[in-house]
């Protein structure tokens, strides 16, 4: 579907409408070694069909976000909201792509774990199908869908993560590092795909890394977060590039640049610089 | 497939000629006593028997309480290992039962099995069933617990119900583990059979067994031996294959 021209540039006007909102979100875990502060004070609101990178050090509590907002979790103090409504659980709205690749049916095929969700909901089996299969195709692996996730090579199994979850339609995706694991060639593959296929499906997106680079790359805004123990929100830089996004320009540099000066700022500790860096 | 197929055969029977020749050379120049007989009078006897319908009889015999009380078994221990592994409050009620029991073997519960049930069939397939239930409930618990909360919190957030997630998640996550929970509780019923009808039993091979040496039936004993450990290998095997089928795919090494 469609070329540059299809991507949603127009990044200052019509986003404010909120799907997501995070009010003062607080998690507290307790737990053998006492009680641990994960997020502190954490307030976003994420708008219908934007791309937003949640971006900090390890450990800053990224993941504790995303387990909140998937409803995995639930917070010890504020709330969230979906459509005004607090969440309560997990549900089919909000898609989740998995860090790992635990996630998949090892026992289903390719085309039956993309399919899963339509067959929770009682799709029968031909539609079902058809359906997989173009989202199969959406993220490049037309044909293999018989395939076992044995079968499937790490960036492969992460592409069926994504058709599993935009196969049953969420209005929010979120994704928790999903290209963490894979090789430098293959990560920039999947990125390239992940913006064509927020092109064509026009989801709303929370992406975590701790990739400077692939939060720029991807989003139309990078959420960076202060280091924990009790991480919160520090700044939300927008990034208004046209897609698809030259790397090398001096408008990627200039926010690269933005975005580095304030993770750096996180880093005290020295061991950890390299895995920032890197 | 076809080829390793075949691959394997030819080096399952390579191995059995090797053991029935390694078999016959101890028993010919190493040990040479009556008491001790080489494979072909033990397989003449064997083929004696089979033509007198002796053998089959023994065998069907102990193959249907193996498969009667290792059903009953699967029956009741699948459900409750499943209940375990899925419920706290099961899994705290059940546990000091199956760490009990498991450590009384079905052999020790012979004496008070004959007492209750007698030397009939009640009495052999009440001990196959409990040899298999614990192992059983065990390695599907096991298997219950096994399953990656990413695999459960995938099917939430793609809408599953707790039903759902039971029945599409946790249920065939564990298949593999059940399998090899009654791969191992059959054996143990090959064990207990024997035991069983050695002590008391009017025909099958712990039968044949103790007749045999009532009346110094060498021969009929190795027979027995022979038949036994066939089977046995013949069950495993099958278990292994179906094992394959399910979990393979996904877990090569086995
Ligand atoms: N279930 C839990 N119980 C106790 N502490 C937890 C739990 N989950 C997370 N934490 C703690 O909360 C903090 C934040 O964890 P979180 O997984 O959110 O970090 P992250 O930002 O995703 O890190 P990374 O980039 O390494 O994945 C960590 O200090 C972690 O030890
Ligand atoms: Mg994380």
């Amino acid at each position: 579907m469609g070329g540059a021209a299809a991507y949603p540039v127009a990044l200052d006007g019509g986003w404010r409408l909120a799907l997501v909102t995070l009010e003062a979100v607080g998690k507290t875990f307790r737990g053998r070694t006492g009680s641990w502060e994960a997020v502190r004070d954490f307030t976003l609101d994420l708008a219908e069909g934007e791309f937003t990178c949640l971006l900090g050090t390890s450990g800053c509590g990224k993941t504790t976000v995303l387990n909140l907002l998937a409803g995995f979790e639930a917070p010890t103090t504020g709330r969230i909201l979906l459509d005004g409504i607090p969440v309560r659980g997990p549900g089919a709205e909000r898609g989740v792509v998995f860090q790992g690749h635990d996630s998949l049916y090892d026992w289903l095929s390719a085309l039956d774990n993309i399919g899963f969700g339509l067959r929770l909901r009682g799709v029968p089996k031909r539609e079902r199908r058809a359906r997989a299969g173009h989202f199969l195709a959406m993220v490049g692996l037309e044909g293999q869908g018989a395939k076992h996730p044995a079968e499937l090579s790490g960036g492969m199994k992460q592409r069926i993560q994504i058709a599993r979850a935009l196969a049953a339609d969420p209005r929010i995706l979120l994704m928790d590092e999903p290209f963490g694991a894979l090789d430098a060639m293959t990560r920039a593959t999947l990125q390239g795909e992940l913006t064509r296929i927020w092109a064509e499906t026009r989801k709303t997106v929370l992406f975590i890394t701790h990739d400077i680079e692939e939060a720029v790359a991807l989003s139309t805004r990078v959420a960076v977060m202060t280091r924990g123990p009790g991480g919160t929100l520090k700044a939300v830089i927008p990034v208004d590039l046209p897609f698809p996004r030259d790397r090398t320009s001096d408008g990627f540099m200039a926010v690269f640049r933005q975005v580095h000066a304030l993770i750096h700022a996180e880093i005290v500790a020295p061991p950890a610089r390299a895995e920032i860096d890197a | 497939m076809n080829r390793d197929g075949a691959t394997t055969l030819l080096g399952y029977l390579a191995g059995f000629a090797l053991l029935f020749l390694v078999w016959h050379l101890a028993a010919v120049l190493l040990v040479r006593s009556t008491l001790f007989p080489p494979p072909w009078p033990v397989l003449e006897r064997g083929w004696v028997l089979l033509e007198d319908g002796l053998l089959q009889e023994s065998v069907l015999a102990s193959l249907r309480r193996i498969l009667q009380g290792f059903l009953l078994g699967s029956a009741i221990g699948i459900p409750a290992g499943l209940a375990i592994g899925s419920f706290r409050w099961v899994r705290l009620l059940l546990e000091p039962w199956t760490e009990f029991f498991r450590f009384i073997p079905a052999v020790a519960m012979i004496t008070v099995s004959v007492i209750w049930f007698g030397i009939g069939e009640e009495s052999k397939v009440f001990l196959i069933a409990y040899t298999t239930v614990f192992v059983i409930i065990i390695a599907t618990a096991a298997g219950v617990g096994a399953v990656t909360p990413d695999k459960i919190r995938a099917a939430q957030c793609l809408g599953a119900s707790r039903t759902q997630v039971f029945a599409l998640v946790a249920l065939p996550a564990t298949v593999p583990f059940i399998l090899t929970g009654m791969r191992l509780a059959m054996a143990n019923s090959f064990v207990t059979i024997v035991a069983a009808e050695l002590v008391a039993s009017n025909d099958g091979l712990g039968k044949m067994l103790w007749d045999a040496r009532l009346f110094m039936q060498i021969e009929d004993i190795f027979v027995a031996l022979v038949t036994l450990g066939l089977l046995g290998f013949a069950t495993d095997r099958a278990f292994r294959l179906l094992i394959r089928a399910f979990a393979g795919r996904y877990n090569p090494t086995m």
